[in-house]
């Protein structure tokens, strides 16, 4: 096969069986790769009412099909397994080295089963693949992890557990070495329930593309394309971090578990300019012409000498405006996070809700041993390692808000959707494509699956019925987006330059579940200008297999609709599609989210989706049309 | 091909992508594969730092006085150590002799191999969009520093 590695290796834990087969290309082009191929092998195998930390949860890790390839931003894997945050479709991307790797050992996916009964860790050398104790690593940090299998086998790539994932902390991420990582929705305590504290790759093999020449020349196109997009020097030069300052001038930042929108002096502190003081370099995930990630170092106080890849919008806007913490404390805990390997969204979203709670007076110096004010870092870390430890308050608040709120009488301080807490910015301050994408993502409350590729941060304006945003842009941008025009034309008007949200949400996540299958960034410069016209054209080159632009994006758009069959199986209901009832309720600067507006909003959605309006299942037609049947296995 | 040109790699530039590994591959070998690159990026990752290494076209070539066979030579129009592959016994001893780790042997083709310039047009510049990896001659390169050198020293002045 050309461009995919054209195997499957299946681990069976409690077995120790290692079976490898053969990956089908009617299946590769049906699914494509990455979350295509998890969604498949996690609906099939993964039984209704299964424990997301039992035996019969299965780990799945599948490359994007154009991982290993010099097309820009092309290095992502994800990484599923049903999630015990959400007890729904857990799922998670991670650029960096590891799937490229994978691949190059000769492997587009690895499914892992079962359950070890001692600590154990995989290492896949080439056709060389082993289960080997891991007794000695048990107990350490994810990085001195890492520091063990890099030196062991120079040039490999290891994706591994912290203690949070040991303790089966609810949000604990896999960790993609020392500075990516799988997050959000409890893979590592999955990895962690089966005793697996790492997996080593190291591949030699190389991937052969059909169309050598072809592929060279389209990777500089591609190249071009991104540089050609009106944000990418932007991005260069700051990453994430450009968005600081349009959220917080709509006071729409996510501050003091979400109650206040800014915090005193949160430009001065938490703007992009900060990385000028703390950062000279950046760094870049395999084959990225973006490098959006800095290098930070701290040179004097208390953290002299820290140095760590940092400064990303998400984490700085969690622990230093959700749970207030001061710049450096907040470089800090992206140490720490990547230490124990949990999410660092989620770790601060457990800790800003006890803040809140502790200020209400519901927990109390006596329950904690200590005071927890919003901004106070050393309580902040000491409480983080109550919940990687799971001692005291920490125990419960490692089962994740939702859980621990429940058990607390809270519900009404814990911000989540579907269990999953929601990052960075407050939806009552700005409701747009990104926003509403909070309450449809397929994984729970999270910003990274619905992403308008024409989204204007200069403005925030909606129609009344908070159907429409701002479009915002000229006549070329519009002309130059890769869209279908009939649906281009339903989803901006140009001339109320506004942008239908429902309709758009479709298509963006449709978009990022294509480039969550074929292994592509999603990094704004990219989504602008990297569609699924010139992603077809990659595709050929690469793997042989003549595929249209519809054709990638029905493919994107079956791996979304097989998630959320996953879903339903798994028990959603409609009644979980919904903010926390604060956001209908409490007013923020004046404003709150009108629930009838909003809900009329996911109707459309649901409408655009093909999906019922009444269940959110996706209707009969919908699944005929998209080719998805549940017999057989797909393989 | 200009015998003046010269590799030139800048490590605080390099962020460690890999796309030079990448088109290197994939233009010599019609493949994507980091281990048949003549162009290797090291990273230092607690460090911070991507450091690309290449062959430096030495004065005194280890890898060429090693070679028990006479198969690595200085070729006289570009001035490059070249590799003969047809005459290569696959001993490896440039491999072991190279002080920099450049010189790589290919497994499936048995023999050793280094940067040839592409004939001179380097693909892993053509790529590198940091601009970390160029080729350019030397008085170039010596110019351009003392120029930086230069413009620093008159804001040191300007700013007494």
């Amino acid at each position: 096969m050309n461009g995919y590695a054209g195997n499957i290796l299946d681990i069976n834990l409690t077995t120790n069986e290692i079976k490898i087969k053969r990956l089908d290309p009617q299946f590769a082009k049906k699914y494509i790769g990455g979350i295509g191929f998890n969604a498949r092998f996690l609906y099939d195998e993964v039984p209704a009412g299964a424990d997301p930390l039992g035996e019969e949860n299965i780990l799945v890790f599948s490359t994007g099909a154009l991982v290993g390839s010099p097309f820009p931003t092309t290095s992502r894997t994800e990484a599923s397994a049903k999630s015990p945050l959400t007890n729904g479709f857990g799922t998670s991307n991670s650029g960096a080295f590891w799937g490229m790797q994978l691949k190059n050992a000769g492997y587009d996916s690895i499914i892992i089963r079962g359950k070890s009964d001692k600590p154990v860790y995989i290492k896949i050398i080439n056709d060389n693949i082993e289960i080997l104790d891991a007794a000695s690593l048990w107990g350490h940090d994810s990085w001195e992890t890492v520091e063990v299998l890099k030196k062991k086998y120079y040039g490999c790539e290891v994706a591994q557990i912290g203690q949070g994932g040991e303790n089966l902390v609810k949000f604990a991420n896999i960790e993609n070495g020392y500075f990516g990582g799988w997050g959000r929705t409890g893979l590592g305590a999955v990895m962690g329930s089966k005793l697996l504290k790492a997996i080593v790759v190291k591949g030699t093999k190389g991937i052969r593309p059909k169309d050598p020449k072809g592929l060279l020349e389209i990777s500089k196109e591609g190249q071009d394309l991104i540089a050609s997009a009106g944000s990418y020097q932007a991005f260069c030069e700051y990453g994430s971090m450009n968005a600081v300052i349009p959220y917080g001038n709509f006071k729409a930042l996510a501050a003091h578990n979400f109650t206040k929108g800014v915090v005193p002096d949160w430009k001065e502190n938490y703007g992009k300019q900060v990385c000028d003081e703390y950062s000279n370099r950046h760094i870049a995930c395999q084959s990225c012409n973006i490098a959006c990630a800095h290098w930070v170092e701290i040179k004097e106080g208390k953290y002299k000498g820290l140095k760590v890849k940092d400064m990303e919008v998400t984490p700085t806007i969690a622990w230093g405006i959700n749970a207030g913490l001061p710049l450096e404390d907040t470089i800090k805990s992206g140490e720490l996070c990547r230490r124990y390997g949990v999410d660092m969204v989620s770790s601060a979203g457990a800790i800003a809700f006890a803040m809140q709670i502790f200020e209400e007076g519901i927990l109390t110096t006596e329950d904690l041993g200590y005071e927890l004010k919003f901004g106070d870092a050393e309580a902040a870390f000491k409480l983080l390692e109550d919940i990687i430890y799971r001692r005291g308050i920490g125990d419960l608040l490692a089962d994740g808000v939702k859980i621990a709120s429940e058990k607390l009488s809270a519900e009404e301080y814990a911000v989540h959707v579907k269990g999953l807490d929601l990052p960075q910015m407050d939806v009552r301050r700005r409701w747009s494509v990104w926003a509403f994408g909070m309450l449809t993502n397929i994984r729970g409350g999270d910003h990274l699956r619905c992403r308008n590729p024409v989204e204007n941060l200069r403005f925030n304006e909606n129609t009344p019925d908070l159907a429409k945003e701002k479009f915002g842009f000229k006549k070329p941008m519009y002309d130059k987006l890769d869209m279908p025009e009939d649906l281009k034309a339903e989803a901006i008007d140009l001339e109320s330059d506004m942008t239908d949200i429902a309709k758009m949400s479709k298509w963006s996540e449709d978009l990022i579940n294509l480039s969550n299958s074929i292994g592509l960034c999603i990094r704004p410069p990219v989504m602008e200008k990297v569609g699924p016209t010139i992603l077809s054209r990659v595709y050929q080159l690469y793997t042989g297999i003549n595929i249209t632009p519809e054709e990638l994006m029905k493919a994107a758009e079956r791996g979304w609709n097989l998630a959320k069959m996953f879903n339903i199986k798994h028990g959603e209901k409609f009644e979980d599609i919904k903010f926390p009832e604060r956001f209908y309720k409490e007013e923020l600067f004046g404003s709150v989210l009108d629930k009838e507006k909003s809900n009329n909003v996911l109707k459309d959605y649901l409408i655009a989706r093909g999906w019922d309006t009444e269940t959110s299942r996706p209707t009969e037609e919908k699944l005929a049309e998209l080719g998805i049947s549940f017999e057989g296995k797909g393989m | 091909m200009n015998k003046e040109n010269f590799i030139v790699v800048d490590y605080m530039k390099c962020v460690g992508c890999g796309t030079c590994e990448m088109v290197c591959s994939l233009s010599h070998e019609d493949i994507c594969s980091p281990t048949l690159s003549r162009m290797r990026v090291v990273r230092q990752e607690r460090e911070g730092y991507n450091v690309p290494i290449t062959c430096s076209e030495c004065e005194k070539p280890a890898c060429l006085n090693v070679c028990p066979v006479g198969a690595i030579s200085r070729d006289k129009d570009s001035g490059m150590v070249v590799v003969d592959a047809y005459h290569c016994i696959g001993c490896r001893q440039c491999v072991r002799a190279c002080p920099f780790g450049h010189m790589s042997y290919n497994f499936e083709k048995k023999t050793a191999f280094k940067c040839d310039l592409c004939g001179g047009d380097p693909q892993c510049v053509r790529f590198c969009w940091m601009k970390a990896i160029e080729y350019k001659p030397m008085d170039q390169m010596s110019g351009e520093k003392r120029l930086e050198a230069a413009i620093k020293k008159i804001e040191a002045i300007n700013r007494d």
